[in-house]
């Protein structure tokens, strides 16, 4: 038996021959992960659901379109009965019409850039910001870590359901900030921003707490790194995986939370469609048109469980130690 | 988390959801024997009803999603206050629950006596009324000129005094003390001098609960308190109910539970001979709270109860469909309008306001409120049921191109907005237009509608939805908001008199810079003069002829835009025989109410 080993590069490939023989593959942490994940096929789907949707979000007017369905904000009250009560589900409106006579199917299109807008821009914003202060916290101490610690404290301390309320009431008709806040979704999105920071400061201060005690810190400030360089350089890097992990469970709980916000007539006003709203809207005429409150519910339900069973997926192929 | 777990749960979680959709839709499944676009039949209005064939005995029960304001008849001004207010005190006048149009006697013992050019109105009062516990004497006329001269305590602060007793001698300096112009010569004689001749308005005025009467030896005390224990925590009666109470005229806790209870008995002083009200009633429990949609289930598919709420659309859909008998829709429940910025912004421009008028598909916006059951397009302001609501026009309303339309007309709008300077039709100009609305009830369909009306104009539209109580408060009642447009304000009038209508919300004069009722911030010098001259109109057909011209002229120049005469819609139990009250929105009247099986 021999055994044949080619030194080329990261992909070092072990080979042996024989009548035993079988491959054994050292690979990149890239493609570890991507093996890891590519086994959970419930992550997989979750992943597929959420690029399909992203997909739909970007080309609503398209698919729309493709559908064969009018546009999200077409009213046609003939579609309405003599009590201005919408339609059921038929042929021209699959997922029937609500109180307008607009079509559900194509608001529930439209309404997923509203829930990606604010869950995917909302948890980046904060992810950026969190990771800065947790870094700066962790890195520091001292005083800094003090002032910055506090600031997180203070910041939790806020409840951020009555404080959104608040502040969604506040700048509903001309804005915030002298205008710099846009009333609707930049203002939900200021909201998720404002206090979604923290959890992952939190998180990563305690991570770069222990990080900046490693070796591989004492050698790159031995060999004279600043500061940055080894924050950024060294440190950033290996919190990555938690980072990418958190920040994708955040994402649907930003998503209900602007739902929670439209349901309570402060978040995105009509008529733009946001899953929340429409929910909130059927709830009074729930037991007659079941149907404009099911499928928003549904896309909902849907989208938020795709990016925690998403979640769920890259924690296990980014750390299967965890496990 | 362990894969195979996740898979289960994701299976577990899919399968619940499908199965309560499934349910859902089920349990749900609805069809609807009246077809999209179909006319309706009318549903009983409550006119024409016996009041006097029904059995004593029995309580009812009031299902009231919301609270009242006040129960003080010198600080109550609101429809549901009224309910109370008129089932257990007396007032001077009033209408009969079939009868909108014309006072009774009721503490009165006549017709009021109008002398000296209209600047006099004398009143007779009865002599066989009496206080409830503890105070149990007669009913004087001291009695009454003091309930009327407490409104101008500023720790009542009745908000119509001015505005309808305003003209009695020395009541516009009035703080709550003795007002000169009101005079008792006798314990059943009371005279108003006046300083105009608006006798008309100030009979119209004697209906309200302000004239109900109240003893100063035990409210005095109480009224010194800002603002005044009398009808927050204490208070006597007259009518044939009273809140229940204790042995020293307490009913707060006991007859009383803001924001979960209250409770009507048996007045024990009251004098069936003097009140045609029948009281067959022993009992009324009032429960507060509740969503509307499923108070209405509970009322229509129960016994002995009545919903105090406007119905959900769809529960008056199932009660005009499965449950007839048990609806009612009560016609002159005042109006609904989008109201437009005079002062400011792009409305301040008359062609554009008529633009937008044209424009706005006002059938759609009945449609949404609930349909024909619930209100007919309104082509002005006086409502049905009021003097002048005829010579303006009745329900087709002046004939000017903008009001022709119900279902809306572009090519109508587009020429006013070419006479308006736009000559493509369109606003190219660089303002928004913001719109406040209710995000209660059927107000943001409302809202959209009129969203997409002015958006069809080419304005860029900016629409906010707010708690009701929140869009007036802080947006439409406040000028300084700079809202361009609300389109679900509202107005129900005082009494059968068409200035009750039109002054406060149109007329210049009465804008103010918080709470303010004239939304649009109208301020038309021919117009306030109009009105100025109809209120000092002595001959009543002369002043609905008078009134109906003032509103020609709000329709003329747009000031704003009706969209609906009201109908209230009203449901009961099967057993109960419910009496509305006609001039009152319809609310029910317990006076007159009983039970088929008490």
């Amino acid at each position: 038996m021999s055994v044949q080993v080619s030194l080329a590069g990261p992909d070092v490939t072990l080979g042996m021959s024989g009548e035993d023989a079988g491959d054994i593959v050292a690979r990149s942490p890239t493609a570890l992960f991507w093996r890891r994940f590519r086994e959970d096929r419930v992550a997989v789907a979750s992943l597929i659901f959420i690029v399909v949707l992203v997909i739909i979000a970007v080309a609503a007017p398209l698919v729309v379109k493709l559908f064969g369905l009018p546009g999200p904000y077409v009213q046609n009250l003939n579609l309405t009965n003599a009590f201005g009560e919408p339609l059921g589900p038929s042929a021209a409106h699959p997922f029937g019409v609500d109180g307008l006579g607009e079509d559900i199917a194509s608001r529930v299109i439209y309404g997923s850039r509203v829930s990606l807008e604010v869950g995917v821009i909302g948890t980046g914003i904060a992810t950026v910001i969190g990771v800065i202060v947790g870094l700066l916290a962790g890195f520091y101490r001292g005083w800094v870590d003090t002032v910055l610690s506090r600031l997180t404290d203070l910041v939790l301390c806020f409840p951020t359901l009555l404080f959104g309320i608040g502040l969604a009431s506040a700048c509903a008709l001309n804005g915030c900030f002298y205008g710099l806040i846009q009333p609707g979704v930049p203002v939900i999105i200021a909201i998720v921003v404002i206090f979604g920071w923290t959890y992952i400061a939190r998180i990563v201060r305690g991570l770069v707490l222990s990080l900046r005690e490693k070796e591989f810190v004492e050698a790159a400030r031995s060999l004279g790194a600043s500061d940055a360089r080894i924050m950024f350089r060294e440190i950033l890097p290996n919190l990555a995986a938690p980072v990418i992990v958190y920040a994708s469970l955040l994402i649907p709980v930003n998503i209900l939370f602007e739902a929670a916000l439209s349901f309570l007539g402060v978040g995105v006003q009509p008529p733009t469609a946001s899953w929340g709203q429409m929910i909130a809207q059927a709830t009074p005429i729930f037991n007659i048109a079941w149907w404009w409150m099911v499928f928003p519910g549904a896309a909902l339900l849907l989208t938020v469980l795709a990016f925690n069973l998403l979640g769920d997926g890259l924690q296990d192929a980014l750390n299967p130690k965890a496990d | 988390m362990n894969t195979s777990i996740r898979r289960r749960a994701l299976a577990t979680v899919l399968v619940l959801f499908a199965a309560a959709a499934a349910l859902f839709a089920y349990a749900s499944s609805h069809s609807t024997t009246v077809a999209n676009g179909a006319g309706l039949a009318p549903a009983q209005t409550g006119s024409g009803e016996n009041l006097y064939n029904g059995k004593r005995g029995g309580t009812l029960t009031v299902y009231d999603s919301e609270d009242f304001e006040h129960l003080d008849p010198g600080e109550a001004y609101f429809a549901l206050d009224y309910e109370i207010m008129y089932a257990t005190q007396m007032p001077l006048y009033e209408y009969l629950p079939n009868n909108s149009t014309t006072v009774s006697p009721m503490l009165a013992s006549g017709q009021p006596i109008v002398t000296d050019g209209g600047k006099t109105v004398t009143v007779h009062i009865k002599d066989d009324v009496h206080f409830s516990p503890p105070v149990n004497r007669l009913v004087t006329s001291a009695d009454v000129a003091y309930a009327i001269e407490r409104g101008a305590n500023p720790n009542v602060a009745n908000p119509y005094f001015i505005p309808y007793f305003g003209d009695i001698v020395g009541a516009a300096k009035a703080t709550g003390g003795p007002i000169a112009g009101i005079v008792t010569p006798n314990a059943t004689t009371i005279v108003f001098h006046l300083t105009q001749p608006t006798a008309i308005l100030l009979e119209g005025a004697l209906s309200l609960p302000i004239t109900m009467p109240v003893p100063e030896s035990f409210a005095g005390p109480l009224d010194k308190d800002k603002p005044t224990q009398y009808g927050t925590s204490s208070e006597v009666f007259t009518g044939p109910y009273m809140l229940e109470s204790t042995a020293a005229g307490k009913f707060l806790g006991l007859g009383y539970q803001p924001g979960k209870s209250a409770t009507l008995v048996r007045n024990p002083n009251w004098n069936p001979k003097s009140d045609p009200a029948p009281a067959y009633l022993d009992r009324i429990n009032i429960n507060i709270g509740g969503a509307s949609q499923v108070i209405g289930l509970q009322v229509l598919k129960g016994s002995d109860s009545v919903q105090n709420d406007t119905p959900t659309n769809a529960n008056v859909e199932l009660a005009y469909t499965k449950y007839y008998k048990q609806l009612y829709a009560v016609p002159g429940a005042g109006d609904h309008y989008v109201s437009l910025d005079n002062a400011k912004g792009v409305f301040s421009n008359v062609n554009i306001r008529r633009a937008a008028y044209a424009a706005l598909d006002r059938a759609a916006m009945v449609k949404v409120a609930g349909g024909t059951i619930v209100g007919e397009v309104a082509t002005h302001f006086i409502t049905p049921g009021s003097a002048g609501f005829t010579q303006s026009g009745g329900l087709a309303g002046p004939k000017y191109p903008w009001n022709e339309y119900p279902d809306g007309n572009l090519t109508v709008a587009e020429k006013y907005m070419k006479a308006a300077g736009y000559p493509s039709g369109k606003y190219t100009g660089s303002q928004s237009v913001k719109i406040v609305g209710s995000d209660n009830g059927n107000s943001p369909e409302e809202a959209a509608i009129v969203k997409d009306a002015l958006t069809e104009l080419g304005f860029n539209v900016k629409l906010v939805l707010v708690d009701q109580s929140v869009m007036y408060a802080k947006y439409c009642g406040v000028p300084a908001a700079e809202v361009d447009a609300c389109p679900e304000v509202g107005w129900i009038r005082d009494f059968a008199d068409p200035q009750t209508i039109l002054y406060v919300p149109f007329w210049g004069p009465a804008i103010t810079p918080t709470n303010n009722s004239n939304w649009g911030q109208v301020n038309n010098p021919q117009i306030n003069a109009a009105m100025v001259a109809a209120s000092q109109v002595v001959n009543p057909t002369a002043a609905a002829d008078a009134w109906a011209k003032v509103d020609d002229m709000l329709v003329d120049q747009a000031v704003a835009i009706p969209w609906i005469f009201d109908d209230q819609p009203n449901i009961e139990s099967a057993n109960v025989r419910g009496i509305n009250d006609l001039w009152d929105v319809g609310e029910w009247d317990y006076g007159y109410t009983s039970l088929d099986n008490p």
